[in-house]
């Protein structure tokens, strides 16, 4: 038998998310902030396992369902991120945010 | 202090060690293998919730796919870009949203039970039996998701006469 | 539960998939022309249109043709914890989103039938419309999430289609890492919320909601939903993406995006937020006259989407005076007038509700009408800015005149649908009473100020003596654009554009039968919950 503070995770989870959402808002790269997003993802998904894990009424199971589900979303997300940046470095030469500025005045 | 709790503690440690280092360091292709770091490392903790299923999904999804495709993304763009640009200004707006976020989390700790809690397994074939049963529904959404995903992806990247 | 009460509510959506899936075969054939992948697309849209104004009442091809309009809201769900729910005014939102989806299908059949790219334009279209047709009738947070992301993983494609071009590329990528921001803060919301009630069902949280033993996670839980939804809805200080993302896409998308897939924020607002405050105030609220129950949405939540209701407006308006670009001015007008529809999420009550929703169904012909004539008016070499527009309206008097009546119809001024759903808003504010008076005070201001820009544009269209007649790269780009029919926009894009216009008349003359039907609609949401 396992037994653990929840406290502890929520902590974790939390520390993760600001670490994602700082990388998300000044990182430059645009692979850098893919990679911010799924940190962030990742918290997520923690937040539901654990809360499923020490869930103690009877739908804790669909925590685990969700995280399935949102593995398995997050993996196309960082699919579709993928297809622009290859698609803009080819336009381009440069996946850097900065630089992408043609839409400012 | 259990066996349980040291292993909790030292996985967390490296958690965000990694997410952070993975941000920050100067070359790109160290950023995926700090990731793939981070990724393994939250697997390993899925396993010590009881949650098999959940730690061979992440290690195969995130460890495997996510990363090999990161890595791709890159060998295929570096041929302009080696390393990412010196660290443009952290502005004081993001870092002070981050830590607002943190502490408000931290805030709300102090009503969780303080004491440990019993970690529940759930069965993997119960996992399965909901997923595709009541909860069936969700899945679904991830096929239209993918779907369409899987579709643009390869309009853009495709190359081909217009 | 038999096949037919199981599959027959889902008829839309199936419909739409069934037309994503015959593009997608029509484009591995090699047939390619924009002529038969456009009608495959408007026959979808259409159908699934009748369909759900069937099963609201309206005509006669309804799958639920057994059920009475206010049956619908007593569909029996799947399983003890339904993950979707069929309520009146889901049905409602089904057909205004349908609507938008029609009036793009329909003015990008005047496309070059060689067009690069139609293919997956339609696929995306439809996929992202099924998405909201599925937004529209969850009752889980999760369905609604992932709803929400079938609407944006598409929306990120479309706006990146023209993969040839810088503009468009970067507004995709633009759009992308905003969106991905607001799903991660909206999922983690949700997953705060599943911690604190062990469920993420709106019915179980409603009835969880006043024994709650995590205040504070909860409070927090709500808060980046709000957030998350914000950036969906382009809510100030959220807002700062749309303008550009709305200027870099292709200029029908953008008719999508700001008349389509934004408003799915605001249903999940509706959802989220008078949902499961609901059962638990209502009978603390007491009756409001209109039969259902005043919401109480508890006085943080009200206060806080309040403010961001005002400071929408406010802010969306002064930046919109500003802009030389009629795509910027448009796009701005756009973020302030998401500040009105949560006017009515604030309130809550039924008559609120009522005129949100008819809000929201007349940004859909404005905007996205308005949208649609800049697209088309592109190839006349007209260019971006508003002074390249002197003299429209007399030298084109019908495609002026619709354009006129879409921006008099986003200023409020009567006889049109605009004025109509300001007309129910805003005296809902006054009736609601409370501090609720001085959210219609700052909704008039705002409508008064908003009159401005608005102005501006009629007096250049009108009133300005044309300079010469084209610019020279725009006769350019004229010459080269294959002619087309009804005076050069497309007979598809005119019939859109005639449609949007004559929808905004007639509701504005005779806005009975619509507002009755979202009005029934809005009461069975306010009594039912969810």
């Amino acid at each position: 038998m396992t037994a653990l503070p929840v406290a502890w995770f929520l902590a974790l989870s939390g520390a993760l998310l600001a670490v994602g959402i700082f990388g998300l808002l000044t990182r430059r790269n645009f692979i850098l902030i893919l990679i911010a997003v799924e940190i962030a993802m990742n918290a997520t998904i923690l937040n539901f396992v654990y809360f499923a894990a020490f869930a103690t009424s009877g739908t804790g199971l669909s925590g685990q369902a969700i995280a399935v589900v949102l593995i398995g979303f997050a993996a196309t997300e960082v699919a579709v991120g993928l297809a622009i940046v290859l698609g803009l470095n080819r336009l381009k030469g440069s996946i850097n945010v900065a630089q992408a500025n043609e839409l400012k005045e | 202090m259990n066996l349980e709790e040291l292993a909790f503690l030292a996985l967390a440690a490296v958690a965000v060690g990694t997410s952070v280092a993975a941000l920050l360091v100067r070359e790109l292709v160290h950023t995926i293998l700090w990731v793939a770091v981070f990724f393994v490392d939250l697997s390993a903790i899925y396993f010590l919730l009881n949650a098999p299923f959940l730690g061979v999904l992440q290690l195969g999804v995130y460890a495997g796919a996510v990363t090999v495709l990161l890595l791709f993304g890159i060998m295929v763009t570096r041929k302009r870009i080696f390393s990412r640009d010196a660290a443009t200004g952290i502005g004081p707006v993001p870092l002070a949203l981050a830590a607002v976020t943190f502490i408000f989390l931290v805030a709300s700790l102090g009503e969780f039970p303080q004491g440990t809690l019993t970690v529940q397994s759930y069965d993997p074939t119960a996992l399965s039996g909901a997923l595709f049963g009541n909860y069936g529904p969700w899945l679904l959404l991830l096929g239209l998701i993918m779907m369409s995903g899987v579709a643009g992806a390869i309009y853009l990247v495709r190359e081909g006469r217009e | 539960m038999d096949f037919t009460s199981f599959v027959g509510p889902f008829v839309p959506e199936i419909l739409l998939l069934g037309g994503t899936l015959l593009i997608f075969l029509l484009d591995v054939l090699g047939l390619r022309r924009n002529e038969w992948l456009s009608t495959v697309a408007v026959t979808a849209v259409v159908l699934a249109l009748l369909s759900v104004l069937g099963d609201l009442g309206f005509g006669p091809l309804s799958v639920l043709a057994t059920l009475s309009p206010g049956q619908i809201d007593t569909l029996p769900a799947f399983g003890s914890a339904p993950l979707y729910h069929f309520t009146s005014l889901g049905l409602v939102f089904q057909a205004i989103f349908l609507l938008s989806a029609l009036l793009v299908t329909l003015a990008s059949a005047s496309r070059p039938s060689d067009e690069p790219g139609a293919p997956i334009f339609y696929g995306l279209l439809l996929l992202a419309t099924l998405g909201m047709l599925l937004v529209a009738v969850a009752s889980d947070l999760i369905f609604l999430l992932l709803a929400i992301e079938v609407v944006s993983i598409p929306s990120y494609l479309l706006v990146g289609y023209r993969r040839r071009e810088t503009r468009s590329m970067e507004a995709a990528m633009k759009f992308f890492i905003i969106g991905a921001l607001s799903t991660v803060l909206s999922f983690y919301g949700a997953s705060l919320l599943f911690g604190a009630y062990g469920t993420t069902n709106l019915f179980l949280i409603q009835a969880d909601a006043s024994t709650v033993g995590f205040p504070v996670l909860v409070l927090l839980g709500y808060g980046f939903l709000v957030a998350g939804l914000a950036f969906k809805v382009t809510l100030v200080p959220f807002h700062a993406w749309a303008v550009d993302v709305y200027d870099g896409a292709p200029s029908d998308v953008s008719a999508f995006l700001a008349g389509g897939t934004k408003k799915i924020g605001l249903f999940a607002f509706f959802l989220v937020f008078l949902g499961p405050v609901l059962l638990v105030n209502t009978a603390a609220a007491g009756q409001s006259p209109f039969g259902g129950g005043a919401v109480d949405l508890g006085p943080t939540l009200s206060i806080t989407l309040g403010v961001l209701a005002v400071v929408t407006m406010t802010v969306g308006n002064v930046l919109a005076l500003l802009q030389k670009e009629m795509k910027r001015m448009l796009a701005y007008s756009s973020i302030s007038q998401a500040g009105y529809m949560l006017i009515g999420i604030t309130i809550g009550t039924a008559p609120a509700l009522t005129g949100a929703t008819l809000q929201i169904f007349a940004h859909v012909l404005m905007k996205g009408g308005a949208f649609l004539v800049v697209a088309g008016v592109g190839a006349l070499g007209i260019g971006p800015l508003i002074d390249d527009w002197k003299g429209f309206g007399v030298r084109r008097p019908l495609t002026g005149a619709a354009f006129a009546l879409m921006l008099l119809s986003l200023a409020g001024v009567p006889l049109t649908v605009g004025f109509v759903s300001k007309f129910i808003l805003f005296s809902a504010a006054v009736q609601a009473e409370g501090w609720f008076i001085w959210l219609a005070v700052a909704g008039l201001l705002n409508s008064a100020l908003s009159v401005f820009y608005y102005a501006r544009v009629l007096k250049v269209m009108y009133f300005d003596r044309p300079g010469p007649l084209e610019t020279a790269e725009g006769t350019a780009a004229a010459a080269s654009a294959p002619a087309l029919g009804a005076g050069g926009l497309g007979y598809g894009r005119a019939v859109a554009i005639g449609l949007a216009a004559v929808l905004i008349v007639g509701v504005g003359l005779y806005p009975q039968p619509v507002v009755g039907a979202i009005q029934m609609a809005a009461q069975h949401f306010v009594s039912a919950g969810v």
